[in-house]
């Protein structure tokens, strides 16, 4: 029985999300498809390759940043195929259409996707598989393959004691036909889904083995630095390169798009040799903001412009005129940085009519465009090997670094490596946008009868769409770059997906209130942004869930009580929070000192709720636990779901006690880990993390234990002095 | 200048700037990846390495400062067949996320226990504080530092 063309297009149109045996589109005619002769191995899908020798590699579509990737979706196709996942080896995807995320239409990694979009399809890939297998067993014992079983890596015959590996069966296996439909593992019958089995790259991440970008070295390598303009959109207006030229290991010194490349033999050489680079800025169209006059602009944006209605209930007019108290409270949040423990880098090799990537990207795709804009190459002459990336956190959607290193290498024809500095990574991000939240609550008796939300702030797929549009249309000719960008950032919500990054988490507004209007005022005061783990969530949860908490005390009630009372139809939410409480003692008596804060947040399809213990000691703000409750739908691996959640609140504190990025005449003061903290181990409190079991549809954890932590910080610290703090970072 | 090392018991010898920082040394001339840049300025702790057996910020050491002298580096601090036991209790508690700056983590605990075979809690808070983890993994490396603390011997 050989499969055929056909088969293989009714497996790629019959299964959602991304399943495609394109792959194997390519075999010749009267051929095994999928079945090499030379090598003996057979291309089962996308994603799998087995060979002879019984070894079995996994084809990972979604980077490895820290999130659990590596592991969690090796587990879901090891499942299925019926293959213990530490016994599979992972390579990373390269760029193919095949390997597209099918919740945003790109290669990338991001928005808590992983394992929400692959749960079906790898399970179908390694299920298919297995069959496949299967029932080549089956056929060499004339046996029914329904009465044969799978067992690590080998079928066994229904006698219980014959056995084939894998490996014996990959070229008969690869002449089945690919099943229609195949049976997936019952929950009960899970062997690796659901357990806490380890971290496939824990040991290559404890011997120092792993490779990361910067780990990456080539042959006749040489090192390139680039110095940037102070102030975002200054450019170059000349550079005196004479001294530096002169210093050891000097190779080359030239303008680029983004400033002036510096290249030397070694990296060292080149950072001091940027010491003595001299470049004067043209500064007409720099950015002059400073923090203050952000937050003015905004305030002023705001009276301005009432903004988009993003959702509306009831009658919020009446509700403010029939109140009898209205309450209102404006928050103000800053800049913040990613910080990412690998700083920006990438190595590129140009070959004349192709270039070669070497980076930490989680957006390959986007990469090939970045290279495509600054060179006469198209992006299908661009190969992207992703590595480990050392911290992602949204910031590496973004693909400056690589257009950097792709500029240097095509003029320097050697392969080069690009390394940010700390300071450069630092003063060159693109930033969690600053914003302003002005909240309005009518009340009415203890009844809130009317919430009013006002959103002001930027969007990011504005910063976003000018990269991804065109890598949507690989196809697309580069003078039609430009074009794309604005079309899709007009089309937003037709050619784009529309923009919820401003009012995610706002909009989605839980609690029972009748009226109710969610509003945002867009205006943009030009300083660079993008994505940052949890991306507009970060900033709404703070604003819901403090004023949230002013409310309660405004009408007198319990803040875990008032926001029960206003969740009842919401049953996870009201499960998360309930189970919170419980982990955390809400309601139980304190040490002296302390006291506690609650929020619940949804974000990315995932609930949960935290309730923080905090005191003030010594004029320092002291965290001392964390009860977190959350609800992911079914669960991977259980220990990954933990530790992201912690991970999460790691973060989220981290930006409430410290994050702070700070303009002056659009040039950003901080630099390094002195003046840009990060939470130490000394100052991390306990967390305790408890996963509500769901048979749900499962959703991610990379993001969601941010956005509550920091109201639930804050509101805490009012619990503690009295004293409400709208403005982040949070003071003692 | 003329530099000769012990870099994980090997006699090695580079021609180089003598303000070149070690960890370019070990990183680019040696080819010994595992340990990181992070900062550059001592303040992350991801470049740690040994220096005749404390720990140094690899990234703020001029390598004129550790001529003639005895380095121990990731790759060197377990056995040619064996772990490190921190780098077994680092896989068996699934420390490391991103893994970035677990190198200097574990050179950082490895130092801890060779004075210290029994910390407490807050001794290895205070001792692990210098290294920053941006993916939060420091309660893991807390468990994972006492699962082996006060076990005999070294890996």
């Amino acid at each position: 029985m050989s499969m055929n063309r056909r088969d293989f297009l009714k497996v790629a149109a019959g299964t959602s999300g991304g399943l495609m045996l394109s792959l194997n589109l390519t075999a010749c005619a009267g051929t095994p498809t999928g079945y090499s002769e030379e090598t003996g191995s057979w291309t089962a899908d996308a994603w799998l390759e087995l060979t002879p020798d019984n070894q079995v590699f996994f084809t990972l579509a979604r980077v490895e940043m820290g999130q659990g990737t590596y592991t969690g979706l090796t587990t879901l196709i090891g499942e299925e195929l019926g293959v213990a996942p530490e016994r599979i080896q992972v390579r990373f995807a390269p760029v193919g259409k095949e390997y597209i995320n099918p919740a945003i239409k790109l290669q990338m990694t991001g928005g808590s996707t992983s394992v929400a979009t692959s749960w079906q399809p790898l399970r179908v890939a390694g299920a298919s598989a297995r069959e496949m297998l299967v029932g080549a067993a089956a056929r060499i014992w004339a046996v029914s393959a329904a009465d044969c079983k799978v067992d690590d890596g080998q079928v066994r015959h229904p006698n219980g004691s014959d056995a084939l590996k894998f490996g014996q069966l990959v070229e008969l296996a690869a002449k089945e036909s690919v099943p229609d439909d195949p049976a997936l593992t019952p929950r009960d019958q899970w062997k690796y889904i659901g357990k806490s089995r380890g971290r496939l790259d824990a040991l290559a991440k404890s011997t120092g083995t792993a490779e990361y970008g910067i780990d990456v070295e080539l042959p006749g390598m040489v090192y390139a630095v680039v110095t940037r303009p102070p102030r975002y959109g200054a450019t170059v207006a000349s550079f005196d390169a004479s001294e530096a030229l002169g210093m050891p290991g000097v190779l080359d010194v030239f303008e680029i798009d983004r400033g002036v490349a510096l290249v030397a033999d070694k990296y060292w050489r080149a950072r001091k040799a940027q010491r003595a680079l001299k470049v004067e800025w043209n500064t007409e169209d720099a950015l002059s903001a400073s923090n203050a006059s952000v937050m003015a602009f905004y305030r002023k944006s705001a009276d301005e412009d009432p903004g988009v209605n993003e959702r509306e209930e009831g009658d919020i007019g009446e509700a403010f005129e029939s109140a009898s108290r209205v309450v209102e409270a404006s928050y103000e949040q800053p800049y913040l940085a990613h910080a990412t423990m690998e700083p920006m880098n990438a190595t590129a090799l140009y070959h004349g009519d192709r270039m070669e990537i070497w980076a930490p990207t989680q957006a390959p795709d986007l990469g090939r465009i970045a290279v495509a804009r600054v060179t006469d190459l198209s992006p299908d002459e661009v190969d992207i090997h992703t590595t480990f990336l050392g911290g992602g956190f949204g910031r590496r959607l973004t693909q400056d670094f690589i257009g950097e290193a792709a500029e240097v290498a095509y003029k320097v024809n050697k392969p080069v490596k690009l390394i940010w500095s700390r300071e450069e990574d630092t003063r060159h991000d693109l930033y969690r946008p600053a914003m302003l939240h002005r909240m309005k609550a009518s009340i009415s008796g203890d009844q809130v009868t009317g919430w009013h939300h006002q959103i002001v702030g930027p969007q990011i797929l504005d910063w976003y769409v000018r990269n991804a549009a065109p890598a949507q249309y690989p196809w697309a000719p580069k003078f039609l770059y430009d074009t794309l960008g604005k079309a899709g950032l007009m089309g937003e919500g037709l050619m784009t997906p529309k923009d919820t990054s401003a009012i995610e988490g706002a909009v989605e507004y839980p609690y029972q209130v009748a009226n109710l209007e969610v509003r945002h005022t867009h205006c943009d005061p030009g300083v660079p942004i993008t994505w940052w783990r949890s991306v507009g969530y970060s900033h709404n949860a703070f604003a819901v869930e403090t004023f949230m908490d002013e409310l309660a005390h405004e009408t007198g009630q319990d803040p875990f009580e008032f926001r029960r009372n206003l969740l009842q139809h919401e049953p996870r939410h009201l499960a998360v929070l309930e189970r919170a409480a419980e982990l955390g003692g809400w309601g139980t008596p304190l040490a002296e000192g302390r006291a506690r804060g609650i929020a619940v947040h949804r974000s990315f399809g995932t609930y949960v709720a935290q309730v923080v213990e905090a005191s003030i000691e010594n004029g320092a703000i002291r965290i001392h636990r964390v009860a977190c409750a959350v609800d992911c739908g079914p669960v991977v691996n259980p220990d990954i779901v933990r530790d992201q959640i912690e991970s999460g609140v790691i973060f989220g504190l981290t930006a409430a006690l410290y994050g702070n990025i700070t303009l002056e005449n659009g040039e950003v003061k901080e630099s390094n880990f002195h003046d840009y903290q990060m939470l130490r181990n000394h100052q991390r409190p306990d967390v305790e993390v408890a996963i509500i079991d769901s048979n749900e549809a499962p959703t991610g954890v990379g993001e969601p234990g941010v956005p509550p932590v920091i109201p639930a910080l804050g509101n805490a610290l009012f619990a503690l002095t009295g004293k409400r703090q709208r403005t982040l970072p949070l003071t003692a | 200048m003329a530099i000769s090392l012990t870099v994980n018991g090997q006699k090695r010898s580079v021609d180089i700037e003598s303000d070149t920082p070690l960890l370019w040394v070990i990183r680019d001339e040696l080819g010994l990846k595992g340990t990181k840049f992070g900062c550059g300025a001592a303040l992350c702790g991801a470049c740690t390495v040994h220096l005749n057996g404390t720990p140094i910020r690899s990234c703020s050491t001029p390598v004129s400062a550790v001529d003639g002298q005895e380095i121990t580096t990731i790759e060197g601090i377990s056995g040619s067949t064996t772990l490190h036991k921190l780098q077994q209790a680092w896989v068996d508690h699934g420390v490391p996320q991103c893994g970035y700056c677990q190198s200097g983590q574990l050179m950082t605990a490895a130092h801890l226990l060779s004075y210290n075979a029994a910390p407490t809690e807050d001794e290895i808070k205070t001792a692990m504080s210098g290294n920053i983890c941006r993916c939060g993994t420091y309660s893991n490396i807390v468990a994972a530092i006492q699962s082996v603390a006060g076990s005999e011997g070294e890996a």
